[in-house]
């Protein structure tokens, strides 16, 4: 609140300069880009969403513990047994569903790559993987997804969830994701693999 | 003011005289079409009185520049944000769900960003140019209610995983606002109502009890007893209204409709489930449930009005500085200024009809979950002290802009008559910058009502109506299963 005229009226030209220069910037029109034409795209953040760059940092993290850990030593006296990757579960604050089904496919192609397992693939039993998420959104039964793993034959499954916690204070929101990850044996409901990968994105 | 230097010739203007000139016309062009939020959504607001959703959609994608509902504006901006909060409740409207969830997801994160945006440049704006300077700040009812109508959307499509990314994002919001603002236990009742449903039928009974507490703040939703007598069965109830809730109601009947062939609502009474553990497996006649959840009217809108001086003076006084007040009331008698712009509520002459749900031809009872038309004018009345006293400091800015612009022209040409129309171009080009702010999410819905029923397995024929509009479904509901049917009429 301003106190005097004289005050006021000298602050009117920079008012109307100011004025005139803000209005310009809108006009700008926005422009489609390549990622590999816009040097650093795909490492600047647009939001508190998980993006590619966050998905491959998740599976990452979480592919390297599952490599060292005791079931792929496991898998590689059995020969080839066969694994199928079943949607993770969204428990976030935010609408990522979308990039927790590329992280399927990511999950299922270093799988093949690394050659412990044989894996089936869900893509063309959509019909399977509806049934798994609105089971996922209900009061999930972990013994489900051992049934799923039946239905589909295969002797392993991995399973998992994201979740997040959010907070928000004065001008800044931050969000932090965990992506949990289980490898499950079908027959005996029995964890044996598990590990959890963080990660932050924040508007500050 | 003293002007020490050479004065040029009468009628002659300087170089800086000159841009002064130019700066005041490029304002006023500038400022020439530049219509307030309300004027660009008359129109659709028109179209929805008369019942026409349709054209309502229409208006507002030609606003957004965009050929159908289905598409989102090219370019991200407050304006645009604000267009596609507004359409999203259209499109609710129109059973067209998936595209309002899209549509309210797209604007929920334009309007946090909006806020965290927001600068103290942007209040000072507000006292000197125009009450619309800045990023738009969406009030707490307004924020709230963007996931809960967007809860709405998610369990109209039986998408619980959905449902439950918006139930998060209300209670992190609501955790906010209430460490910042003032939150009343209405704004959040409805939407705290239906997370507590989303918890409930996703297996978390402890979290669904933990919001239908928050719910009960509000008043005593007896649609609720039910839910809670199941959920608290065989435990001791905790929360701050749930004890004296159950201890009110607890030996009376829970809501049920009136056919006879519903199952009494105690029939479906089981053991308090564990957290995350699956509920037990429903029997051919397990009863199911039937959420039904009607909104309905239209929050007023706001509109530019210009008031007397005077008048604002009485209402913004008390926001004024003493210097400030008093110029505005030597200015005000000396009659140099005499109107202020600024934004007010529309006064709707609209008549609210009581809305009406039948299920397999006999009548249930709504509960009233929210008046958001009273939250409206409640958090309109919080904010009209300042807005009035940032009109009335504009409006004397403008004159003191005038008068200083004169005596600079009448000083460098030596010719009253270019002061005079230096100080009237200046006046005018920040009149024409000044739109009162009347932006809002002009089409939520006035008022929220729901009904929760039990229901025998099977299928069952719902009619809904509200505001002389109905809608008419059929349901199939699953032993021990659920189903939402909504309706949203904005008129």
């Amino acid at each position: 609140m301003f106190s005097t005229s004289v005050g006021l009226v000298r602050l009117v030209p920079i008012a109307l300069v100011a004025s005139i220069g803000l209005s310009s910037i809108g006009c700008s029109r926005p422009k489609a880009v390549r990622g590999e034409d816009v040097e650093g795209l795909d490492d600047q953040a647009m939001g508190t969403g998980l993006d590619r760059r966050d998905l491959q940092k998740l599976l990452h993290e979480n592919m390297t513990a599952l490599d060292t850990s005791a079931v792929v030593k496991r898998w590689d006296k059995e020969e080839m047994p066969q694994l199928a990757v079943l949607p993770f579960k969204n428990e976030t604050s935010e609408h990522i569903d979308s990039a927790l089904d590329a992280l399927i496919s990511d999950v299922e192609t270093t799988l093949i790559n690394a050659g412990h397992v044989s894996v089936i693939s869900l893509e063309n039993q959509q019909s399977l993987v509806a049934e798994i998420k609105r089971q996922q959104g209900e009061a999930f039964d972990q013994g489900k997804a051992a049934a799923y793993g039946r239905q589909l034959g295969v002797k392993y499954i991995i399973t998992g969830k994201v979740f997040t916690t959010d907070e928000k204070f004065d001008n800044e929101r931050r969000v932090q994701y965990y992506l949990f990850m289980q490898v499950l044996e079908v027959e005996t409901g029995q964890i044996l693999f598990q590990n959890k990968a963080a990660l932050t994105k924040a508007i500050l | 003011m003293i002007i020490s230097r050479r004065h040029p010739a009468a009628g002659e203007l300087r170089p800086s005289s000159w841009h002064s000139l130019a700066l005041a016309v490029a304002l006023v062009t500038s400022g020439v079409g530049c219509a307030g939020h309300s004027a660009h959504t008359a129109e659709a607001r028109s179209a929805l009185d008369a019942g026409n959703a349709a054209g309502a959609l229409e208006s507002y994608n030609k606003e957004l520049k965009v050929k159908s509902g289905a598409d989102l504006p090219e370019k991200m901006s407050a304006k645009n944000a604000l267009y596609v909060l507004d359409r999203s409740m259209i499109q609710q409207q129109l059973a067209a769900f998936e595209l309002s969830s899209r549509d309210l997801e797209y604007a929920d994160k334009q309007v946090e960003m909006l806020d965290l945006k927001r600068s103290t440049l942007d209040d000072i704006g507000k006292y000197m140019f125009s009450e619309d300077t800045g990023p738009y700040k969406a009030p707490p009812y307004e924020k709230l209610l963007i996931n809960t109508m967007n809860m709405v959307n998610y369990l109209e499509r039986h998408q619980l995983s959905g449902a439950k990314v918006e139930a998060r994002r209300f209670s992190i919001l609501q955790d906010y606002l209430e460490r910042s603002e003032y939150v009343a236990p209405s704004m959040a009742a409805p939407g705290a109502y239906l997370a507590g449903f989303i918890f409930e039928k996703s297996g978390d009974p402890n979290l669904a009890l933990r919001y239908y507490d928050e719910a009960l703040a509000y008043g005593d939703f007896k649609s609720l007893l039910e839910p809670v007598q199941r959920l608290t069965a065989g435990i001791t109830p905790r929360g701050e209204n749930i004890p004296a809730f159950l201890n009110k109601y607890g030996a009376k009947a829970a809501i049920a409709p009136e056919a006879a062939a519903a199952p009494s609502a105690s029939a479906s009474s089981a053991e308090p489930a564990g957290e995350g553990s699956p509920p037990p497996a429903p029997t051919p006649d397990t009863p199911a449930e039937l959420l039904v959840v009607i909104s309905y009217g239209r929050v007023p809108a706001k509109i530019a009005r210009r008031i007397p001086i005077g008048l604002a003076l009485t209402w913004g006084a008390i926001y004024l500085s003493p210097a400030m007040n008093n110029q505005a009331g030597e200015l005000a008698a000396q009659g140099l200024v005499t109107w202020v712009n600024y934004a007010d509520l529309e006064e709707t002459k609209r008549a609210y009809s009581t809305p009406s749900a039948l299920i397999d031809g006999a009548y249930v009872t709504l509960e009233a979950a929210l008046s958001v038309e009273t939250e409206a004018r409640a958090a309109y009345e919080k904010q009209k002290g300042q807005m009035v006293a940032a009109a009335i400091t504009r409006t004397v800015t403008r004159f003191l802009a005038g008068q200083g612009a004169r005596a600079a022209a009448q000083g460098a040409t030596n010719d009253s008559t270019v002061g005079m129309l230096v100080s009237l171009g200046t006046q005018l080009a920040l009149t024409a910058a000044d739109t009162p702010d009347t932006r809002s999410w002009s089409t939520l819905p006035g008022r929220l009502a729901v009904a929760r029923v039990v229901l025998p397995p099977g299928e069952h024929k719902i009619e809904l109506a509200a505001q002389g509009i109905k809608r008419q479904a059929t349901i199939k509901l699953a032993p021990g299963g659920w189903d939402v049917v909504t309706l949203t009429v904005l008129r």
